[in-house]
């Protein structure tokens, strides 16, 4: 249950990246070094090149989310701008069948560029076979299915740079604390990708970088909904916290929850993902000070790129990362419309007024 | 009448039946004869279903036997009672209401075919002649029992447990749930039975009925037999008094 | 004259009632799921003749996807035809391929086909046992069984994906084929041929019928109630595990997420082939054809190009309309 939420919240897992130690950057499976999304733009002889070709493109997805949404949004966009028709969408639901039913449904409105997000690199290697031998242009969101070679069988991997979100939760923290002072890490205890390269780039930061801050309490969490008493033991133990930090947003809130019950105004949070509660407590000057997100809107638009540059025969890097974007109360409007493609909440938005 | 002069299908004697402390049944003794009806009659709580229960074999008597022509039976089990010849036709009919009329003629002993398959032939055959010998008017062996009306829901059980009994039929207030004229057609088909050689026990509330159909009735009233007349010696008011107790 | 009508209308009670409108008597819903599948075939084939509905791929794409829901459709109609549910099966499909997929690595074809198939029938048992003579109702203890075995699944291999490479076993399973026709399509044809077979002509499928029907006048008439519920979950069991080797076979791969969202899809196929949901009536091959209508659905409307939420809602549109008309005939 918890794992499907946490799921929705965000990107799945590249499984083939993990065991690979906290990096200072991001790279791909390969060892590939990250290209900047932002250096993937379509030039105008590209759009050119492209319209009215007919050409035909499908999104299929993992999952429902905020951030499918975005990342979709994004790359519809980008698609409607070569005149490229967006002809099938789909949701497998985290399930490897209807991941392989959606992909082989999806090839008869022959698409010539299918953005997806594999389920995972062992049962998406025969699912996507079909898609490869097809000739369709494959771009993956932040898995690779096994064994497949970049060029021949798929054009890019694109991904968040999580570990510049670690990093920048701990900058942004750092920040707010005057560089120095005692601060919490609330970490998600469990072995899963996406989470734990984000969790440790924030430690490694402060253990690197901020000398005059210390990580005194530890707390591994696995349910949020048990964060609110989690974190009220982490307060009993050092009421003197300036700082925590929570694994995503959900727990955050009973992070916040803990902080109110024990009348603490000084402590302050950092946490990873936009959501409306955390969101509120920001701009009410409340203990948040920042929220990093992924640029979901952008990984769509340069996925997009990425396939349509490969359908004109281009050479396309293996591996292309969107940045990490830190979200205050000074950009939260922005932020918002920046990651997700939509209007922060109106609760927000009346808060800032 | 010659139902005397033949051997009894059915010799209850003494029989003797107490759940714990409770005596539910005590000294009770009935023969049934082929051809004959004998109606059980007594107010609410007299004894009349634990009877019943043990003469289909769901209760075992604490003391007493049953005899089956000729042949001293115990009995553990409805299906005992069944390879002994003996059917119920239930107060609820015990009829699946979704099936077909053959499905439910056959419950639980559907013939197979060579192949080790329903033998629905065979089935359907055996339904239509049964039912036209008894004159039970359904539309056909292939209606759907929850299509039918009551009246012909209790034709298709009776018919049911005709096909099947060999020495006795049990009838648990037949009628209770239906109009005049249903009434009417079953109590005409529980007659038809006495044809068939076979003995009936019927339970019902109706002394009308009772009077109409019976040759002996039999009283119960609180776990004691009160008396056996036969219906053509006797009349409403003694077996009325018979079942109060009040003269 | 009066009195002669009277007795005319007494008499007319006894027989078939005339004001049973013909078509309740003909049972509209025994067609409905038949009726339902051509129109929406027939409105897919009009409004996306150019989108590639009606190619040979795609249509056989649908029967072969629909493979494995097909098969945990035949075990449901055994299971609510004898009046209980099994909400298990997703989990038993997912705990099954896991089971098939490790042990088919390990010590090969057939031990990993006899441990996956035997993994469903022995939740299936435990389904049937804590039901049939522990007496808890199915819906709770398959509900309760259903988490469990999920989490199983996740516990067997701590969420890893294990890859099946042995080409006996997909092939036979998965994408192999034999005269031309996959092996996905032979193994939905037998379960079929051999269900319909069991639940219409056999002794069994009569019991199971009469089980969910009246439990109490089974039990008079001699059936075993108690093995008749064992039995059921149990073939149930089975069949979900069988599903689970079509997945593994299919995607050359067992994944604990398998199955997981294939419960409702396979509820909705049996109760629009007209199986009741609280016994005593279903058919089999109305259950394949319910099958075949749900992907049909799930293909047509991603075909459409619509999003994914309009997908949902007009699926659950068409499923509500099939059920009403299929189930509104039934409850008088």
């Amino acid at each position: 249950m918890f794992m499907r939420k946490f799921l929705n919240a965000t990107v799945l897992a590249g499984l083939l990246l993990s065991g690979a130690p906290a990096m200072a950057q991001t790279v791909g499976p390969a060892g590939e070094t990250a290209t900047p999304s932002a250096d993937i733009a379509l030039s105008d002889a590209d759009l050119a090149a492209l319209k009215d070709k007919g050409y035909k493109a499908a999104l299929l997805w993992h999952t429902s989310s905020d951030f499918v949404n975005a990342v979709s949004a994004g790359a519809k966009d980008e698609f409607a701008r070569a005149g490229v028709e967006v002809v099938v969408q789909t949701d497998a639901g985290f399930d490897a069948a209807r991941q392989r039913s959606d992909i082989e449904t999806a090839l008869a409105a022959k698409p010539n560029v299918i953005l997806a997000l594999p389920l995972d690199p062992v049962t998406s290697a025969e699912a996507f076979r079909q898609a490869v031998s097809d000739g369709a242009k494959l771009v993956f969101l932040s898995n690779l299915p096994a064994d497949y070679k970049h060029g021949t069988d798929y054009a890019a991997i694109v991904t968040d740079d999580l570990f510049q979100m670690g990093k920048q939760a701990a900058d942004a923290l750092a920040k707010s604390i005057g560089g120095k002072g005692k601060v919490g890490w609330i970490f998600h205890d469990a072995t899963y990708y996406v989470t734990n390269q984000r969790d440790n780039a924030f430690k490694t930061t402060i253990e690197k970088d901020y000398p005059d801050i210390k990580i005194v309490a530890e707390q591994g969490i696995t349910d949020p909904a048990r964060a609110e008493e989690l974190a009220s033991a982490m307060l009993l133990q050092n009421p003197d916290l300036d700082g925590i930090y929570v694994t995503w947003a959900e727990p955050a809130d009973g992070v916040l929850a803990a902080l109110r019950a024990s009348g603490n105004t000084k402590t302050k949070i950092v946490t990873l993902d936009l959501a409306e509660p955390v969101g509120l407590d920001m701009v009410k000057d409340g203990a948040v000070v920042a929220l990093v997100a992924d640029k979901a809107y952008e990984l769509g638009r340069a996925m997009a790129a990425t396939g349509l540059k490969s359908l004109l025969g281009q050479q396309t890097p293996p591996f292309i990362v969107a940045p990490a974007l830190t979200v205050t109360k000074d950009n939260v409007a922005d932020g918002w419309k920046q990651s997700l493609n939509r209007d922060a909440p109106q609760s927000i938005l009346d808060a800032l007024k | 009448m010659n139902a005397q002069t033949s051997e009894p299908v059915l010799v209850l004697k003494d029989i003797r039946k107490t759940f714990d402390a409770v005596t539910a049944i005590e000294n009770f003794s009935l023969e049934i004869h082929p051809g004959e009806i004998v109606a059980l009659v007594g107010d609410n709580g007299a004894g009349k279903s634990t009877l019943i229960k043990i003469i289909s074999g769901v209760y075992a008597p604490s003391s007493g036997s049953i005899t089956i022509e000729g042949e001293t039976v115990s009995m553990a089990s409805a299906s005992m009672a069944r390879a002994h010849g003996i059917e119920v036709v239930y107060q609820d009919l015990a009829l699946a209401d979704q099936q077909t009329v053959y499905m439910n003629m056959f419950l639980g002993r559907e013939p197979l075919n060579r192949f080790g398959l329903l033998d629905r032939r065979l089935m359907i055959s055996e339904t239509e002649k049964l039912v036209k010998e008894l004159d039970v008017r359904i539309p056909s062996a292939h209606a759907t029992i929850r299509d039918l009306s009551g009246g012909q829901r209790q034709g298709v059980a009776i018919a049911r447990a005709t096909r099947w009994a060999k020495k006795l039929i049990l009838l648990d207030e037949p009628t209770a749930a239906l109009g005049v004229a249903e009434t009417a057609k079953v109590e005409t088909i529980v007659q038809s039975l006495k044809s068939r050689n076979i003995g009936v026990l019927i339970i019902s509330h109706s002394l009308d009925q009772v009077f109409k159909l019976s040759d002996r009735i039999c009283v119960l009233r609180r776990g004691k037999q009160i008396g056996i007349r036969k219906t053509a010696e006797t009349d409403k008011n003694e077996i009325v008094s018979m079942i109060t107790g009040v003269n | 004259m009066s009195q002669s009508k009277q007795t005319a209308k007494q008499t007319a009670s006894l027989l078939p009632q005339p004001t049973v409108p013909l078509l309740k008597r003909i049972h509209l819903q025994q067609y409905v799921v038949y009726l339902g599948f051509l129109a929406i075939f027939l409105f897919f084939a009009i409004v996306l003749k150019d989108s590639g509905f009606l190619t040979v791929r795609n249509l056989s794409n649908i029967v072969l996807q629909t493979a494995p829901a097909t098969i945990m459709a035949i075990g449901l109609v055994f299971v609510l035809s004898a009046g209980e549910i099994d909400l298990s099966i997703g989990s038993i499909v997912a705990v099954s391929a896991l089971a098939a997929a490790v042990t088919l690595n390990a010590y090969g074809l057939v031990a990993g086909v006899v441990v996956g198939l035997g993994a469903g029938l022995l939740i299936g048992f435990i389904n049937g046992v804590l039901v049939a003579y522990v007496r808890l109702p199915s819906f709770l203890v398959t509900l309760a069984t259903m988490g469990l075995f999920a989490g199983v699944a996740r516990s067997l291999t701590d969420l890893r994906s294990i890859p099946v490479t042995d080409a006996a076993f997909t092939g036979f399973f998965g994408s192999g084929s034999l005269l031309g026709i996959p092996s996905l399509v032979w193994w939905t044809v037998a379960a079929v041929i051999i269900g319909h077979i069991v639940y219409r002509e056999t002794r069994f499928g009569a019991h199971v019928l009469a089980t969910g029907d009246n439990g109490r006048a089974a039990s008079v008439s001699g059936i075993s109630v108690p093995r008749i519920r064992l039995a059921v979950l149990m073939t149930s069991g089975g069949l979900a595990a069988l599903a689970g080797l079509l997945y593994a076979g299919r995607l050359q791969a067992a994944k604990y997420t398998l199955g997981e969202s294939d419960l409702m899809t396979v509820i909705a196929a049996v109760i629009v082939g007209g199986t009741l949901l609280n016994g005593g009536k279903g058919s089999i091959v109305g259950a394949l054809v319910g099958s075949l209508m749900m992907g049909m659905l799930n293909n047509g409307l991603i075909l459409m190009g619509l999003s994914v939420s309009d997908q949902m809602i007009v699926r659950g549109l068409i499923i509500l309309a099939a059920v009403a008309v299929s189930l509104r005939e039934k409850v008088r």
